[in-house]
């Protein structure tokens, strides 16, 4: 049996400025996941944004994992792996400066 | 035995099968214990850059949930451990929508089967049965000559106060162009609005009596495709096939031939995200 791998998108063209959090992501039946933020373009006066990956036990409550990533303000792409996280994930952070950083937010999951 | 009598007798000896009632030919059964079984976030269309996506048409992905809940843990579904779950954003309004792209196969009668579960974050320790605004299911489709988005919807609740009734979208939304190249657009079709009620359509659905502990309801959609009409539905044990408003039509759209989608959704009318959930979904259609 092919495990199953599925990409989902937590955000798309979302604008994150100030203090943020994607979607969360219901994702129990996975071992292993990335988070991939695609930046398309920030405001000039945005600087780069410090997100850290989140569990939960419950979806409601959330804790740093420990994993974080630093999300520039050129458009690319920025990514941090993850393992053994429980049932659920998401990404909070903080761009740092005035104004929006523009991105999709990607997580792959593996079964 | 009639061939028609031993296809009858197998199916209601698979209990993943029985417990719908699928017309002739099945398409797709997806019980969600494979994945998402063709499941993906509905979108609108774009041209050259994200911005230009209708802002009421930019939904994000379903999720494979087996119902895991703080207060009594995970639940799984009814015939196995996972569910497909649609989840608005946490803001009044919002609406999630995941789709299933097909074509036809046949121009006759298609139903469109689930059982399904509507549940609101369970942000707070009392139940909020009024949170979920609505949820429903449509086709998209088109023949040779025009596209309808045939939509059944159930108006759960708006402003703090239970409604209860089932509606189809009768009034067409607006069509935007989208980009320069005059070969792009999209229609904002899930807003609130445009819907008739269904001539004694008022049903109340089962909420339990806390945020977290959910019922799983049977839903039934028939469709006929020579006449554009709904023909019946059913939600559990009612039955609903008489006066049914006829659907909104709009002109073909290019490249959409044959198109036949079938897709659900779900509206939250607090700033709570909302939840649909689908045990499974089975989909078929006469020869």
């Amino acid at each position: 049996m092919i495990r199953q791998a599925y990409l989902s998108i937590l955000a798309r063209n979302a604008s994150w400025s100030g203090d943020w959090a994607c979607e969360p992501c219901e994702c129990g039946w996975a071992s292993e996941a990335i988070f991939f933020v695609k930046v398309l373009h920030a405001a000039p006066t945005a600087r780069a944004a410090q997100a850290r990956v989140q569990i939960s036990p419950d979806g409601l409550n959330w804790l740093d994992e420990g994993q974080a990533l630093l999300i520039g303000t050129e458009p690319g792409l920025y990514s941090a792996r993850v393992s053994h996280f429980g049932g659920w994930l998401r990404l909070a952070g903080r761009t740092e400066g005035e104004g929006e950083i523009r991105v999709v937010c990607y997580l792959h999951l593996k079964e | 035995m009639t061939p028609a009598e031993l296809t009858h007798a197998l199916r209601m000896a698979d209990p993943a099968i029985s417990r719908f009632d699928p017309l002739e030919r099945i398409i797709y059964h997806a019980d969600f214990n494979r994945g998402h079984s063709g499941f993906t976030a509905t979108i609108g269309n774009y041209e050259g850059t994200l911005d230009t996506i209708l802002p009421d048409m930019n939904f994000l992905s379903p999720q494979l949930s087996n119902y895991p809940m703080w207060d009594t843990g995970t639940a799984g579904t009814m015939h196995g451990g996972y569910a497909l779950k649609l989840a608005t954003e946490a803001r009044a309004g919002a609406v999630s929508a995941a789709t299933k792209r097909l074509t036809m196969r046949s121009i006759g009668l298609i139903r469109l089967e689930t059982w399904f579960g509507i549940k609101s974050e369970a942000t707070q320790m009392v139940l909020t049965e009024h949170d979920v605004r609505a949820f429903g299911i449509l086709f998209d489709i088109q023949d040779r000559s025009r596209r309808l988005l045939p939509r059944l919807r159930y108006h759960n609740a708006s402003d703090g106060r239970l409604i209860g009734k089932w509606q189809i979208k009768t009034d067409h939304p607006k069509r935007h162009q989208i980009g320069p190249s005059g070969k792009t657009a999209s229609i904002g079709h899930y807003a609130p609005v445009g819907y008739s009620d269904v001539p004694n359509g008022d049903q109340p659905l089962c909420h339990n009596e806390l945020p977290t502990k959910m019922n799983w309801h049977y839903l039934s959609v028939t469709f006929d495709l020579r006449t554009m009409r709904f023909v019946e539905f059913r939600c559990n044990e009612r039955v609903f096939d008489r006066d049914l408003p006829p659907p909104f039509e709009l002109p073909e759209w290019p490249n959409l031939t044959g198109l036949l989608n079938t897709i659900f959704f779900v509206e939250t009318d607090v700033d709570k995200r909302a939840f649909l959930y689908l045990d499974s979904v089975l989909f078929s259609c006469t020869p």
